[in-house]
């Protein structure tokens, strides 16, 4: 098959590197005959990498230039040599301004006139000819549109997650992933424990079978109350909306889809598939602002008997934890760093490296927020192509099924939330006054969003 | 001389003679497989093709057509679409239509052939290759994909079904000015040229009336059906019937107003042009008073370029039928709905208990079967009331083409098949348990309502007047490429139209 019929090959969509699955047969084969060297390749893994690899000089556009926006572009420019960040887009001056200080400091300054803001300042940062990266941080709402252009204007592309907040910014964003990967622009999105080397170690002692034939799943991301930001005087409704995004539906897509999307895309990942159906609660007990959930436990039906119990949660004084279980038939995984047998014994442990004294340290020496933009970097410098928009839209599409399960109270198929066409927010989006009511959803009547 | 003819002779006498043999089995099998390469190459030519293929009409429309006039001066051949590509089934497919084309060639007249029904799908498909048109269109995501593209082909990616890519893109190789690859914005637009009515026509007697739809130029007639009881389905003994049809129960049916004939294109749009709506409405209340939201625009041309006015509409969904009536209720303070399937049943047979309201069996009038092939049944009678397969061309037909069974109502079988009230389900005559069931109304529960009437399509077997049929959602919405799917029109079936019935006993006492 070449690689033009594979474009088009139906069986291909979402298919292989996306949910290249354990459960898929001959991975065991396929591991054994193979170096260790192309494992990582052969399970559609990044490379695990000490820096990017030097080549042509890149210069990078940021487009959000909040604390997330900002940390992303800091975690390009450290990620390897000939990385430079030259402009900057947002739609609040003060964000801009702050962001640009930042740089400064780090004495790399960004020239005015590649500093804009806006809503439309995203197409005049990606309009200017000699930016070859965008790295796209802003509230999830506007991602697909950014994706969008920055691949019309042809440029490679860090997405951050969530990649968008409906069904119809997903179908976008995998329509968007396509035409890239058409003409060859590199995609790598902020679903950082995939560029996890522990995470990544562990996925592959799974893959070769150390805890038999999955079973079942267990995801959680259960935290403290989030921020959010009171409405000040002189801002109009859309200013208060956007600088209040964390906690509006249509702006943040709830923290199902903010946080708990990673351990959701980890069970995605490790069970080679995303869920067929799922059914869920949720509710809002101590919320101030918005028309947001305090708590989802979401059951993912993945077919076959397999599901997985999904739960997050952002109160105060609560159990709190984060992470991931994956059941076998003989042992199951934390997915992170240990693999225990059915008894509770520890049958591999990942081998952090180890501190001045000798004492193993608790994580890896290079960051995952930084070993994705050096997977970036080196996918444009050596042409190994990387593209990891259409996985990540199917997590997230998960999630948004996970919170239409809990915000309806009924069973939400993927099919149906795939062709959905729920569209969240304001036709158009402008400051001043904004024509909408912020419902906080109610489980037995119907989403309207 | 005589060395030269040694020479010659000798190697065929000696015993190096098998190897002269093969060289001369090479040479020719050379020489035969490049003419023969040649052959084939010229057999596919334009030149080759249009040598035979006498349709200057296709060859016209195939130049206005974007695989011939683009702005990249790129021209895609007859054989490129129409053959697959080699290594694709390339020489059988070749052998298959040679054949084909050489037997019509001497056995047929193309002057004959129905060249508009060559173009729909159904035909289309059977000589336009899907990997033709993936080995040149290899990037389905090209950057300017617009955004209903990108759910068209997300939609082609992961549909469950076979999708070919002339589902949607008919026209591209042959131009045809009537198709619209877009939502039909302008469709149903008309200016009013008759006088307008203000109100709905009163009824104060049960009989025949002119129904007037308030605001518009649009009437239509009812027929008044009086009350009875009949034998609903059809005997075990009826030939070419089917089991669903029984068993045979006696039912009593009230008297109601109905459609003398299919609603029509006039009465539809005029529906369509109160309540079209660009948005979607999902969930209508019931009994919703005012505002009721109608169809979205058409994707293409509904009326396939045949024709609006008094022919049938189709390609409405049964909902979109069902919201009609609620719309005509208001806008005429009477109530309309879709028949029952008794009723459909009682008004069709209109006091026959025969195969057909008419004379003849459908052993007779039907077409299928071998011995059908070559002595074609004497079908003058059927002809004369149903539009079906052997005198519809592939096409609606207004009503003035057919006569009236004998309650005065016109086209109930054939032209198109008509939507019922009742949900489709094989046993529903069997769970009718009383001596004589009173209005039934069908089975409570079901996802697909019953279908009457036959269609243009239809062989004569299923224009009969206990024949039963049922929407297939799923399959009707095939190609729809928006997601959700269109809750107005069905993509994938023609055939598909409605008339109404009115009640009576609200209008008139007893």
């Amino acid at each position: 098959m070449t690689d033009q019929s594979k474009n088009i090959n139906r069986r291909h969509f979402l298919g292989a590197a996306t949910l290249a699955g354990i459960g898929v047969l001959g991975v065991n084969a396929v591991l054994s005959s193979c170096k260790a060297k192309n494992t990582n390749k052969v399970l559609g893994l990044p490379p695990i990498l000490s820096g990017a690899p030097d080549g042509k000089p890149l210069k990078a556009g940021l487009v959000g230039t909040g604390n997330r926006g900002t940390g992303a572009a800091i975690n390009f420019i450290s990620a390897g040599p000939g990385l430079n960040v030259v402009a900057l887009a947002d739609v609040f001056q003060d964000k801009v301004d702050a962001c640009r200080k930042r740089f400064e400091k780090y004495n790399l300054p960004i020239p005015e006139e590649n500093c804009f803001v806006g809503f439309d300042a995203y197409k005049k940062l990606m309009a200017l000819p000699d930016i070859d990266v965008v790295i796209l941080a802003t509230p999830p709402k506007f991602r697909p549109e950014h994706f969008k252009e920055a691949v019309l204007q042809k440029k490679h592309v860090f997405l951050e997650k969530p990649v968008a907040v409906d069904p119809v910014g997903i179908r976008s964003v995998i329509a968007t992933a396509k035409k890239a990967e058409a003409i060859g622009l590199n995609v790598v999105t902020g679903t950082q424990r995939r560029h996890q080397e522990d995470y990544l170690e562990t996925y592959k002692q799974v893959a070769n079978g150390a805890i038999g034939q999955i079973t079942s799943a267990k995801a959680y991301w259960n935290q403290n109350h989030v921020w959010f930001r009171t409405r000040e005087e002189g801002w109009d409704d859309m200013t208060y909306l956007v600088r209040n995004w964390n906690n509006y539906c249509w702006l943040c897509g709830d923290h199902i889809l903010d946080t708990h999307i990673h351990n959701i895309d980890v069970v995605n990942w490790f069970l080679g598939m995303h869920p067929e159906s799922a059914i869920g609660y949720g509710g809002r007990a101590r919320r101030i602002t918005g028309d947001q959930y305090d708590f989802f436990s979401i059951d993912f039906d993945y077919g076959n008997g397999v599901s997985s119990h999904s739960m997050c949660r952002q109160i105060d004084n609560c159990a709190n934890g984060t992470g991931e279980i994956v059941n076998g038939t003989e042992g199951y995984t934390n997915c992170q760093n240990t693999i225990w047998n059915l008894d509770g014994t520890v049958k591999w442990k990942f081998e952090y490296p180890k501190d001045k004294n000798g004492q193993p340290m608790n994580q890896i020496k290079i960051p995952p927020y930084v070993q994705e933009h050096m997977h970036l970097v080196h996918a444009i410098r050596t042409g190994e192509y990387v593209n990891y928009a259409e996985e990540t839209a199917a997590s997230n599409l998960t999630a948004i099924m996970g919170r239409t399960a809990a915000y309806t109270g009924k069973k939400i198929t993927w099919d149906e939330m795939f062709e959905s066409d729920m569209e969240l927010g304001p036709k158009e989006v402008k400051f001043g006054p904004v024509d909408m009511e912020f419902p906080v959803p109610v489980p037995g009547t119907q989403h309207n969003g | 001389m005589r060395r030269i003819k040694f020479k010659l002779k000798n190697p065929f006498r000696g015993s190096k003679a098998w190897l002269w043999f093969i060289l001369f089995g090479a040479l020719a099998c050379i020489f035969v497989a490049s003419a023969g390469n040649e052959l084939m190459d010229y057999t596919s030519t334009d030149e080759y093709c249009m040598s035979c293929h006498i349709h200057p009409h296709a060859d016209q429309s195939w130049k206005l057509s974007s695989h011939y006039d683009n702005s990249s001066g790129v021209i895609t051949h007859c054989a490129e679409c129409h053959l697959p590509p080699k290594g694709h089934g390339y020489l059988p497919a070749k052998i298959k239509h040679g054949f084909n084309d050489v037997y019509g060639m001497l056995f047929k007249d193309s002057a004959d052939f129905n060249w508009e029904e060559k173009r729909k799908f159904e035909k289309a498909q059977h000589f336009v290759y899907q990997e033709s048109c993936l080995k040149c269109h290899g990037n389905l995501f090209p950057s300017t994909l617009s955004p209903e593209g990108d759910d068209a082909h997300l939609y082609f990616l992961t549909s469950k079904k076979e999708l070919s890519c002339i589902n949607c893109h008919l026209h591209v190789g042959h131009f045809d000015p009537n198709a619209k690859h877009e939502h039909n914005l302008s469709f149903g637009d008309s200016t009013i040229v008759g006088q307008i009515y203000t109100e709905a026509t009163p009824v104060t007697e049960f009989k025949n009336f002119e129904e007037k739809i308030p605001g518009t130029d649009v009437s239509f007639d009812m027929v008044a059906i009086p009350g009875g009881t009949f034998e609903m389905g059809s005997p075990e003994d009826e030939p070419l019937r089917d089991p669903d049809e029984g068993p045979v129960r006696k039912v009593k049916v009230s008297r109601f107003f109905m459609g003398q004939a299919e609603i029509s294109w006039d009465e539809y749009l005029a529906f369509f042009q109160a309540t079209s709506s660009q948005g979607r409405k999902e969930s209508m209340e019931e009994n919703e008073l005012d505002g009721i939201s109608g169809p979205t625009p058409p994707w293409g041309a509904p009326d396939q370029g045949w024709g609006k006015g008094k022919r049938p509409a189709i390609t409405m969904t049964w909902h979109a039928a069902n919201v009609y009536c609620k719309w005509l209720s208001q806008v005429t303070g009477k109530k309309y709905r879709l028949p029952t399937e008794a009723e459909w049943e009682y008004a069709c047979r209109a006091g026959t208990q025969t195969p057909y309201p008419f004379e003849g069996s459908p052993r007779d009038y039907s077409s299928k079967g071998f011995i059908r092939k070559i002595f074609a049944p004497d079908t003058t009678i059927i002809n004369s009331f149903v539009i079906y397969d052997q005198n519809s061309e592939g096409k609606t037909k207004e009503p003035g083409d057919v006569k009236a069974n004998p309650f005065g109502l016109k086209n109930m079988l054939g032209n198109v098949a008509e939507f019922c009230s009742d949900n489709y389900n094989p046993g529903t005559y069997a769970s009718y348990k009383d001596a004589i069931t009173v209005d039934p109304r069908g089975p409570k529960k079901g996802r697909e309502y019953v279908m009457r009437g036959g269609s243009f399509k239809s062989d004569a077997k299923d224009v009969r007047s206990a024949a039963r049929d049922f929407t297939r959602t799923t399959d009707w919405l095939m190609t729809d490429p928006q997601m959700p799917k269109s809750i107005w029109w069905y993509s994938d079936v023609l055939e598909v139209g409605f008339r109404v019935v009115c009640e009576a006993d609200s209008l008139v006492a007893r």
